[in-house]
């Protein structure tokens, strides 16, 4: 539950722009996809687990790790036994049927944790976005594009929550009436489910009806709308911004000089001092808010002017 | 029409799509500017309706057949364009939940204006002064699910007004809040009447907070206005005198006793008494002693015996702390408190549905901790707050044996008896959700009772019911107490836990801070204590049931005659 409300925090990163926190989240997500390099994935990584931890966002990001570490274990062993490919082989395992003797090799387990590291920054990305943007702020922004879209959205968010709260208590009222949730078996627990997601579903619909009518008696569709937006620019979103820009157009730069390029197969590349560098600059970029942050929250001539 | 006459109903039926009984039949009504205007009847009286059809929600939003006209201000509102009309008319519902569509409280206050196109500079200042004016400063930029239920309602509020309507209509605002949240919500719409000048039609079920703030009272049944009184004490004795429900209980006391003037508040019930009081020398009559005596309490097995519980959750909120509780077979246990006080949680340990973190809960000798949900189907009845969880089948009947054929009890079995004593007789037929609030709420209780269960635990039970449903509530949990049944109730309402309710607990802050016998408890407080008993606080009595007010009344008219002394009382 707490994942999806999104909570007002002591912090600057709350506090931005919400254009800003769309364009951090978003360059995070472009550059991830672009670097194919496990060391500038891990420069990602280092940068946006920097600042997470700096919003103080550890209890919320926890499971979004939890999550990326299984998939990222996963990721590793299924490519490292299905993948095959590269030349320094391991160990070599038994006979499987259709899969023959699976053939471990190195460039597969670390292509393996490349991919890995990739949706550890994706999910990361994806959990300041959810925790720290202003995601009304956002859809006001967006809403230029399509404004009925966009408000179907805002709803959808602000639903979600009621939803689960309405399936744990509906869960409960079935439980006391005999419902079998613990100790069933699988069809059992299925059965049980029917009644539940039924009175959900009825639920669902008698609160849709009841919105509508709010909605209309507030003039919803009595003619064009005209979006309100309240939010402000701060020296703090300028910083922010421009030490974005340079982190992007470092990234590019890096996967245009082939710097951020990794080749795993057949054999592992070996690291190049040169990219070592723009790698490092980047995280110092990115982690740049988590910086500014600090000063915000420390010191008070700084709150004051940014 | 007279020339101030903001609204005016003329000839008004209406009948929703596919029904052939009107919602609305025959209404003339007339509302002039700056009145405010308290509508009551039962469930299915047209209270509802009525405002729809002011809101221009009907017929436009819901369909169906309508004969008759809504005007405003001399122009018939089916002429008059949504986007103006929802400037000149606002309406709020009883659910904030169902009425919110934003994630912060600032962008919910700015929905409305967003709708009407208004300039993003005007928008602003709409909303900043909404907010100066709800005291919603503070709270602008929090997200919405943050919010209490009182501020989640006064947010909607807000949004409606920002709109600056010239009429504000009131679907029952505080039906879904506890008493303090729907104090700070009627105050809000009083202050807006007097200081603003806005005209109020307000519907609402808790009379004994709002009757003598309305400058008039419509009583409503069966879609007709029955009753349309130029003085809420007017419709007070009308009440009586026609034995309607829909009276607040000082009221009701006064008025049934007789009394040509009828106080709508403490402070006017406490003037009325002290005059007769004057005009009997300062005499009371003597009586027994305190008319309320210590009812001893039922004295039978013990089935719930909760020894030094304590329950943290998850975020390490701290809902329960060292409560001590029993409860017998045959008591009829109300369980008080403020928000938050852990009152819900108690419930749901008592149900099994959290498990003590400390402490011991054993009902019928098991112990809570160790027993699954289920295993206790059948032994203990659990009402939640919304009946509505309840049902999913397409008859009360079904659902009925569904509960039996879940716990392994023969099926189908005979209902007709069970529906007849909860007064549900000829509703097994029908569909659950298609029946009034009252009647749902019976209906999720005979679900529970289908099981026949030793112990009740009810949470909020009279919630959005009229006064009507909550007598025959209270009769019934009544009657099913005598027959041995153990009734434990969560409820902020304090007359009815006065009326019906045997032993009182009050909680605070998960700690039990009171408890006893309910003349004990509810008698000789600031705020836990219903009307009557503050009526009568500076006498020797503990009064907290209308029949005990009743009876002092009359024997102070009967000690007016006999001319004994005050000191053997006061």
């Amino acid at each position: 539950m707490q994942a999806i409300v999104q909570r007002e925090r002591e912090n600057l990163f709350t506090r931005l722009h919400p254009l800003t926190g769309l364009l951090y989240v978003a360059s995070l997500a472009v550059l991830a996809l672009l670097f194919s390099h496990p060391l500038y994935q891990l420069a990602l990584f280092l940068a946006v687990g920097v600042v997470l931890l700096a919003a103080g966002g550890w209890q919320v990001w926890r499971p979004y790790l939890y999550f990326s570490l299984t998939m990222l274990i996963i990721i590793v062993g299924f490519n490292a036994v299905l993948g095959g490919w590269g030349e320094t082989v391991l160990f070599v395992g038994p006979a499987f049927p259709i899969l023959g003797r699976p053939r471990v090799t190195l460039e597969a387990l670390l292509y393996g944790v490349g991919m890995g590291l990739r949706l550890l920054v994706l999910t990361s990305a994806f959990c300041y976005y959810n925790h720290l943007v202003n995601q009304e702020g956002v859809m006001r922004l967006l809403s230029p594009l399509g404004g009925r879209f966009v408000l179907v959205i805002t709803m959808a968010t602000r639903f979600l929550p009621l939803l689960v709260q309405e399936f744990n208590r509906i869960m409960a009222v079935q439980r006391c009436r005999g419902v079998k949730v613990t100790g069933a078996s699988l069809r059992e627990k299925v059965g049980s489910m029917v009644p539940v997601l039924n009175i959900l579903l009825l639920a669902a619909l008698e609160r849709s009806l009841q919105v509508a009518e709010s909605m209309q008696a507030r003039g919803y569709g009595s003619g064009p709308r005209r979006v309100y937006t309240r939010e402000l620019w701060r020296p703090r979103d300028y910083l922010i911004l421009a030490a974005l820009a340079a982190a992007f157009l470092l990234g590019l730069a890096a996967v245009a000089a082939g710097w951020a390029r990794y080749t795993y197969y057949p054999r592992l590349a070996g690291l190049q001092p040169g990219s070592l560098l723009p790698a490092l600059i980047l995280t110092l970029a990115l982690v740049q808010p988590a910086v500014l942050n600090w000063g915000w929250l420390h010191w008070t001539w700084l709150k004051s002017r940014i | 029409m007279a020339p101030l006459d903001l609204v005016e109903i003329k000839d008004l039926t209406y009948f929703y799509p596919q029904t052939s009984r009107p919602a609305l039949e025959d209404i003339n009504l007339s509302v002039s500017a700056g009145q405010f205007v308290l509508v009551v009847g039962g469930s299915g009286s047209g209270k509802t309706s009525l405002l729809r059809a002011v809101a221009g929600l009907i017929p436009a939003f819901y369909g169906g057949t309508v004969a008759g006209r809504v005007y405003l201000q001399g122009e018939d509102i089916r002429n008059i364009p949504r986007r103006r009309l929802v400037q000149q008319v606002g309406i709020v519902f009883q659910d904030p939940e169902s009425q919110l569509v934003m994630n912060t409280l600032e962008g919910e206050l700015a929905f409305g204006l967003e709708n009407l196109g208004l300039d993003p500079a005007l928008t602003r200042r709409r909303i900043v002064e909404t907010a100066a004016a709800l005291n919603l400063g503070p709270y602008l930029s929090r997200p919405v699910a943050q919010l209490s239920g009182g501020l989640k309602q006064k947010a909607i509020l807000g949004s409606v007004l920002a709109m600056q309507p010239r009429v504000l209509l009131l679907d029952e605002p505080t039906s879904q809040l506890d008493p303090m949240a729907g104090e700070e919500i009627l105050a809000a719409i009083r202050r807006l009447n007097e200081e603003n000048g806005i005209t109020v039609i307000l519907v609402e079920q808790r009379l004994e907070r709002c009757f003598h703030l309305a400058d008039r009272v419509v009583i409503m049944d069966r879609g007709r206005i029955v009753c349309d009184a130029a003085r809420p004490g007017e419709a007070a004795r009308w009440a009586v005198r026609t034995a309607s429900p829909f009276v607040p209980p000082l009221a009701r006391l006064f008025a049934g006793e007789g009394w040509r003037e009828v106080p709508l508040t403490v402070k006017e019930g406490l003037r009325l008494l002290n005059r007769e009081l004057s005009r009997a020398g300062d005499k009371l009559p003597p009586g027994e002693g305190p008319l309320a005596k210590k009812s001893a309490l039922a004295g039978g097995t013990p089935l719930v015996k909760v020894k030094d519980l304590w329950f943290t959750y998850p975020n390490g909120q701290e809902a329960l702390r060292g409560i001590d509780l029993t409860v017998k077979a045959g008591d009829f246990t109300i369980i008080m408190g403020e928000n938050a006080a852990g009152k819900t949680t108690l419930l749901k340990v008592l149900r099994g549905l959290l498990k003590p973190g400390r402490g011991l809960v054993r009902v019928l000798g098991r112990d809570i901790a160790r027993t699954p949900v289920e295993e206790l189907a059948g032994e203990i009845g659990y009402l939640s707050q919304n009946p509505d969880d309840h049902f999913f089948l397409p008859t009360v009947e079904e659902e009925l044996n569904y509960t039996r054929k879940k716990l392994g009890l023969p099926v189908p079995f005979d209902a007709g008896e069970m529906l007849a004593q909860l007064g549900l007789a000829g509703v097994a037929g029908k569909n659950p959700r298609d029946l009034s609030q009252g009647e749902r709420q019976r209906v999720a209780l005979a679900v529970v009772m289908a099981a026949s269960p030793r112990v009740l635990l009810l949470d909020e039970p009279t919630r959005g019911l009229d006064y009507q449903a909550k007598r025959d509530l209270g009769e019934l949990l009544r009657r099913l107490r005598e027959q041995g049944q153990a009734i434990v109730v969560v409820t902020h309402d304090v007359e009815f836990a006065a009326e019906y309710g045997e032993e009182i607990v009050l909680l605070s802050a998960g700690r039990v801070v009171a408890r006893g016998e309910k003349h004990e408890v509810l008698t000789g407080g600031v705020f836990y204590s219903p009307q009557v008993s503050r009526l009568f606080q500076d006498t020797p009595y503990r009064v907290v049931t209308l029949e005990e007010g009743r009876q002092i009344l009359r024997r102070l008219r009967q000690g007016r005659d006999s001319k004994l002394r005050r000191e053997e009382i006061l």
